[in-house]
């Protein structure tokens, strides 16, 4: 147990800061921000190419997916940099995070060439279609079906909640290929081009405002899709569900562990502007924060020491949930601190930086209602304590 | 950072666990509360291993291990609600004598620790006065709520002087020392009465270099006493579990129901959480860096979040049969609740974290 890095990782962390310093675009020239998770601005799509040809894009990946064959530790500051400085490597974070390392991991050679890389180029961009309206947390449940028909799928149904789908050019869809089998068993994934023929989307506004537009309903009907878009074996489909959402799930305490130090740095610095400092119920949920802060980023270095010795860290779950839930605590204690100046949107809870279309940006009180994201997104608070009950503390289902 | 155990200090964990089990089960901290069994079998057992003199620095006769070593056994010991005065000697006694006294003195002192001999620190500064007299110091003044301080042979006493605040070393049988009711039964509470008390000056310290190490010896006394109420918080989490997995109702395990799961996780993920905190505290220490301040109280602070679930759904998980004198349940509660009540609760070390980054906040403000 040491409080640093071994020195060989340090020195990567330092290469990598360096090159940030010489590469990272100029606040003028990033002023375009992007309207959904799946649109790039012109100027994002240079900085994520100019990061993958460099080999800083995934560092994990080999030189050809835009990578150094870094190792985990290295991974990790990688991340650790990136979120210090408040920098989106890609402005599609699902195309990045779940849906290339799922086609890295169950595609073919064509597969990666013709979709893999230019995702990762930002030549295009991918959503994620797993929700159906009556397929949420049971994922497996979902209807919409593919039909195999020589060589191509018929596809019907619905996918809802898809972020980013009106922006995306490919959507990485879940979808049951025999009715038949077991709820698990009988899923498949495509990779369905938005410009299909019978492909619908619908955006539809979130809690934050009608013209915060970024979940969509997509409706397929008699899509033809053809059948060398099957992703991994046919009927195969959970395996790659729960490999996708896991490797979201292995890093995701990182961002939310940044999300808890800029809340306590700017929750601290509403609370002296309030005068506060010496309040004793501001200073005693302050002290909470400041005890999430620092448990949830130890709990993830110790799942990531674990993974490094090739152990599997089964307590990770409850990073999603400690962290999720701290972060909507803490937000809403901010937010009370305010008052009438918590009711107006414009007042807002950081100042605008490069590089950084988050939520900083924001009012507080738009900042409370987007932390339901983390403890509803990606299984719900409820489901992860149900996991954590069966899986860790092994009490029956 | 490398934050996991090694494989030297998971094996110790290991045995410290086994030890536990076997010397310390809860028939002896029940025999310990009802009838004052004596501990002496369970005391020798930890001076054979050798874990007093865990953070003795190896050239005083110790292992030089460090606070890491030292709080995975103290978790280990609080898991068992160990009723000897280990936790007393190690946290509160030890680094007063290894931080703050010198030469001769200092070293007989830490070879008698690492031996076995108890020791207790008598940290009241705002209520015991010493004066310089002749050939050495007296001390006047009481100090409540002492741990062990009926069972030191060696009491550090933390008082204020002429030279400020000082260390002084007496031994056990020179103070009054009165046992407080407590509803932590194995837990030795004292109220120490001083009485013109004389200490040589050898056996003394004082000046600014000793009040900050006095300072410093108290983050090793509240990390210790994270670490036992994770250790005790964790015992609580280990018999629900295994009640609501065995006792059945409407047919199933109570276990399988949503609403108990719920709040098992919640104690669960409390601990992993004090955990954490309280090995990061012991980091700080081990490596003297210069966080161990705030992280000395954060440890305190999540430790005291544990064991206030822990209670709460501790008693309630097991329904009726936890409302029972006869439960092993209540013994890990009380020493949860003690660690709780004692060094200051989690809302007073809130308080002190906040402070502490806050200030850090205006001094960073500032530099802009």
């Amino acid at each position: 147990m040491k409080l640093a890095f071994d020195e060989r990782t340090e020195a990567f962390r330092r290469e990598f800061d360096a090159w940030l310093d010489a590469n990272a675009p100029a606040p003028e020239e990033t002023t375009e921000r992007p309207r959904s998770t799946a649109h790039i601005p012109e100027w994002a799509r240079r900085w994520q190419r100019k990061m993958f040809d460099a080999g800083w894009l995934v560092p994990g990946y080999p030189p050809a997916f835009g990578g150094r064959d870094a190792s985990l530790l290295e991974q990790f500051v990688h991340r650790e940099e990136l979120a210090r400085r408040g920098i989106y490597a890609s402005f599609n974070p699902q195309g990045l995070s779940i849906i290339v390392p799922s086609i890295l991991g169950f595609g073919t050679e064509e597969q990666k060439e013709r979709w893999a890389r230019p995702i990762l180029r930002a030549e295009i961009t991918a959503a994620l279609g797993m929700s159906e309206p009556d397929a949420g947390s049971d994922l497996a449940g979902l209807r919409t079906s593919a039909v195999l028909d020589g060589d191509r799928f018929i596809v019907n149904g619905q996918k809802v909640w898809t972020s980013g789908a009106h922006d995306a050019d490919v959507i990485l869809t879940f979808v049951r290929t025999d009715p038949d089998a077991p709820k698990h068993k009988g899923i498949s994934v495509l990779l369905i081009p938005t410009d299909t023929p019978g492909v619908t989307r619908r955006p539809f506004g979130s809690i934050q405002g009608k013209v915060d537009c970024d979940f969509n309903e997509v409706f397929f009907d008699d899509a033809v899709v053809p059948a060398e878009n099957l992703l991994g074996a046919l009927h195969e489909g959970w395996r790659v569900a729960t490999g996708s959402l896991g490797h979201e799930r292995a890093m995701l305490w990182l961002e939310y562990s940044e999300r808890l130090q800029e809340l306590v740095d700017r929750g601290g610095q509403v609370l002296l502007d309030h005068g506060l400092g010496d309040d004793a119920h501001a200073l005693d949920w302050f002290g909470r924060l400041v005890t999430d802060s620092h448990a949830l980023r130890l709990l993830g270095y110790r799942t990531l020491a674990k993974t490094e010795k090739g152990l599997v860290p089964t307590e990770q779950s409850i990073l999603k949930l400690l962290g999720s839930e701290a972060i909507q605590r803490s937000t809403l204690d901010v937010l009370e601190v305010l008052g009438p100046d918590g009711l107006d949107p414009t007042v807002r809870s950081a100042p605008a930086e490069p590089l950084n279309l988050d939520v900083w940006t924001e009012g507080w009180f738009d900042l409370y209602l987007r932390t339901f994201s983390m403890t509803i997104a990606g299984g719900t608070s409820q489901i992860q304590r149900n996991i954590v009950a069966e899986h860790v503390l092994g009490l029956p289902r | 950072m490398d934050f996991q155990l090694t494989d030297e200090q998971v094996e110790l964990q290991r045995i410290a666990r086994e030890v536990a089990e076997r010397e310390c089960p809860p028939s002896l901290v029940r025999a310990v509360v009802e009838e004052d069994a004596d501990v002496d079998a369970l005391g020798k057992t930890l001076v054979d291993l050798e874990w007093h003199g865990l953070t003795v620095p190896a050239e005083d006769g110790g292992s030089g291990a460090t606070a890491v070593e030292l709080v995975v056994v103290l978790e280990e010991l609080g898991w068992a609600a160990d009723p000897t005065p280990f936790l007393a000697t190690t946290t509160q006694h030890l680094p007063l004598v290894r931080d703050c006294l010198q030469g001769a003195v200092r070293a007989q002192r830490l070879a008698a620790i690492a031996a076995g001999s108890p020791g207790a620190a008598v940290h009241s500064p705002g209520t015991i006065a010493a004066r310089a007299d002749g050939d050495g110091w007296v001390l006047d003044g009481s100090a409540p709520h002492v741990l062990d301080g009926d069972r030191a042979d060696q009491l550090a006493i933390v008082a204020t002087s002429d030279d400020g605040v000082g260390v002084f070393l007496a031994p056990g049988d020179k103070a009054t020392v009165v046992r407080e009711p407590s509803v932590d039964g194995s837990l030795h509470l004292t109220t120490v009465h001083l009485d013109g008390v004389r200490v040589p000056w050898e056996r003394a310290a004082t000046g600014p270099a000793v009040a900050a190490a006095v300072e410093r010896a108290h983050e090793e006394a509240v990390t210790g006493l994270a670490a036992v109420m994770v250790g005790a918080s964790q015992r609580i989490l280990d018999l629900v579990l295994d009640h609501v997995r065995q006792r059945h109702q409407f047919g199933v395990p109570i276990g399988s129901f949503q609403a108990v799961k719920h709040m098992a996780v919640d104690l669960y993920t409390a601990i992993e959480r004090a955990r954490a905190v309280v090995h990061f505290a012991a980091l700080t220490i081990a490596e003297d860096d210069d966080r161990r301040r705030l992280a000395a109280s954060i440890a305190k602070a999540a430790a005291g979040d544990a064991q206030r679930i822990a209670a709460q759904h501790g008693i309630q998980l097991f329904g009726g049969l936890g409302y029972t004198w006869e439960n092993d349940l209540q013994l890990y509660l009380r020493r949860a609740k003690a660690g709780e009540m004692l060094l200051g609760t989690a809302h007073e070390h809130r308080l002190a974290a906040s402070r502490l980054v806050l200030s850090d906040l205006t001094t960073t403000e500032a530099a802009r």
